[in-house]
């Protein structure tokens, strides 16, 4: 039997409806959004301007934004002030990871967990789509949604940094780092939630408990973000690119997973 | 038309279904009864194509059931699940324009206009279906297994829970669908229902137990007899295949010089074979 695109579209949009009707489902997705940029506003704009002090000239950037250089690109070039606020958007910008994480983790656990409880498989799987094309379906619209999420944020964040920023800052923050990050490392990133919350959907009983067990891909995200901030390490263009490889090699597995927990009978029979 | 021979079905050692053949043809309603766990959903399941049997074939309006197959013959069934399973945030026209494209039908729109037409619920098609009566989700759920104009339908527990009229107005649905042509397979634990629309029976329990129409099922058990009263209380009771049978019994005790005071057909009722069957404690 041959992948039909138009089944996996008809099903897709079915779930774009249905998303759209269920703000409960889209709120923590929109939630995180605010979360990720909560944190640059604070350091780059409302820290300085409460304390009256300008990050160059409280000190506490000044060595770690200088030695970053070395690895981000972008910083290269840059002096005072407008380095330390591109070094800080650089290293905040990792956070703006956990959007498509918790946005996919949000619509995907949804998705399938809402058919098994509105008892949907069953009639579902009694037309012709193949269990390749409903994995393929219940995954898309959450991970068009999350993407469309995250590059949203993306640009929020190129854009506060060229309100509040000093000159020439944006342009350094919308670099290759920020293209890998979004562009590359976000879509395998959120590609890989997607897939371990369909998985463990298969298994859980409610979105709330598949969402738990999900949530630990968030972990790896906040330890890299958590040893930046300490000062360990900086993560660069290469750092990044090695950690698009390792994704892409981790979604092969889940897929291969996936594909294992899809199967007619097993969904029928053994998904509760 | 639907055509199961020795069908078996395994889960982990469990035998589910055992050497079931049955056949539905068309224009007719076959019902599957059985008590709960004695296979009718498995039955179903590998008739509609959801799951492949362990043993045995399947021949569904003249493609023989396989992996290779499997997605075109759920194409030919309408299958109608225990529960109705529609997106209740959704309308009725969306959920079942979303199983018209599924189906692959040329014109979606116009499919679920007939679709709603059929089931009586053309101008419920914008309302949303979480909304609906139970007995209303029902039909959409019977829309939805028509979408595609399939000729072989398989309804599970088609009036379970119910209430009498919704009941009613569904069976009187399967009646009509059943004029149209359609093979029907419906599985119920309502005798009444199966007495009142079945062509044939199936009683399932593992093994098919038994598989004919309702009157031979009731000869076949045994159990029709004709009791008739004599003047002195005196009580005589005859086995009979058929009530024409007791015309010649009454004549030829008349004939002998007996005087009889009352006749009473005692016909054993669909429950009893069943029961009997099924070996269940009454």
């Amino acid at each position: 039997m041959t992948f039909s695109w138009p089944r996996v579209f008809a099903l897709a949009r079915k779930d774009a409806s249905e998303l759209m009707r269920n703000p409960g489902a889209i709120f923590p997705a929109v939630l995180m959004v605010f979360a990720a940029l909560f944190p640059v506003l604070l350091i780059i704009a409302i820290v300085p301007r409460v304390v009256g002090e300008t990050l160059e000239g409280s000190g506490d950037f000044t060595e770690q934004a200088a030695a970053a250089a070395a690895t981000i690109p972008e910083l290269a070039g840059l002096t005072g002030n407008a380095l330390i606020q591109t070094f800080l958007f650089h290293q905040l910008a990792l956070l703006m990871l956990l959007v498509p994480i918790v946005a996919a983790m949000a619509l995907a656990t949804h998705a399938v967990i809402g058919e098994k409880q509105s008892k949907a498989l069953e009639p579902l799987l009694a037309t012709p789509i193949s269990t390749l094309e409903l994995l393929a379906a219940k995954t898309l619209t959450p991970f068009l949604f999350s993407l469309g999420l995250t590059w949203s944020a993306a640009i929020i964040y190129v854009l506060i940094a060229a309100a509040l920023g000093e000159p020439g800052v944006w342009r350094a923050v919308a670099g290759p780092r920020l293209f890998i990050m979004f562009g590359l490392l976000g879509p395998l990133v959120a590609l890989a939630a997607l897939l371990i919350s369909v998985i463990v959907s298969s298994r859980a009983g409610d979105p709330r408990s598949a969402q738990q067990i999900s949530g630990l891909m968030i972990l790896p995200i906040t330890a890299v973000f958590v040893a930046q901030l300490l000062g360990l390490m900086v993560v660069g263009p290469t750092a990044l690119l090695l950690g698009s490889v390792g994704c892409l090699a981790l979604n092969g597995i889940l897929l291969w997973i996936g594909v294992r927990v899809f199967q007619r009978e097993t969904i029928l029979t053994r998904w509760r | 038309m639907l055509i199961s021979e020795h069908l078996t079905r395994v889960f982990d050692q469990r035998v589910a279904v055992r050497d079931v053949s049955l056949s539905v043809n068309r224009g007719e309603i076959v019902t599957l009864l059985g008590p709960n766990g004695a296979g009718k959903t498995t039955t179903m399941r590998m008739l509609a194509g959801l799951i492949l049997p362990t043993a045995g074939r399947i021949s569904i309006d003249g493609v023989e059931l396989s992996t290779a197959t499997a997605a075109q013959a759920r194409g030919n069934v309408g299958l109608l699940t225990e529960a109705p399973g529609l997106w209740e945030r959704l309308s009725v026209r969306i959920n079942l324009l979303t199983y018209a494209r599924l189906q692959g039908v040329v014109d979606p729109a116009a499919s679920v206009d007939e679709a709603l037409r059929h089931v009586e619920l053309f101008d419920r098609a914008s309302e949303i279906a979480g909304k609906l009566s139970k007995g209303l989700k029902q039909r959409v759920a019977i829309a939805r297994a028509l979408i595609h104009k399939p000729r072989i339908l398989l309804l599970d527990e088609p009036t379970s829970g119910l209430d009498p009229a919704s009941a009613r107005h569904i069976r009187d649905l399967i009646l009509g669908l059943r004029s149209e042509g359609r093979a029907i397979l419906v599985s119920t634990h309502n005798l009444g229902e199966a007495e009142e629309l079945s062509d044939r029976i199936a009683v399932l329990k593992t093994d098919l137990l038994a598989f004919d129409t309702p009157a031979t099922l009731r000869k076949a058990q045994a159990g029709s007899r004709v009791v008739i009263e004599l003047e002195g209380g005196e009580r005589r009771e005859f086995a009979i295949d058929d009530v024409a049978d007791i015309p010649s019994i009454v004549s030829r005790l008349v004939g002998e010089g007996a005087r009889i005071m009352r006749v009473t057909p005692d016909q054993r009722s669909l429950e009893d074979v069943y029961l009997d069957l099924v070996g269940a404690e009454r």
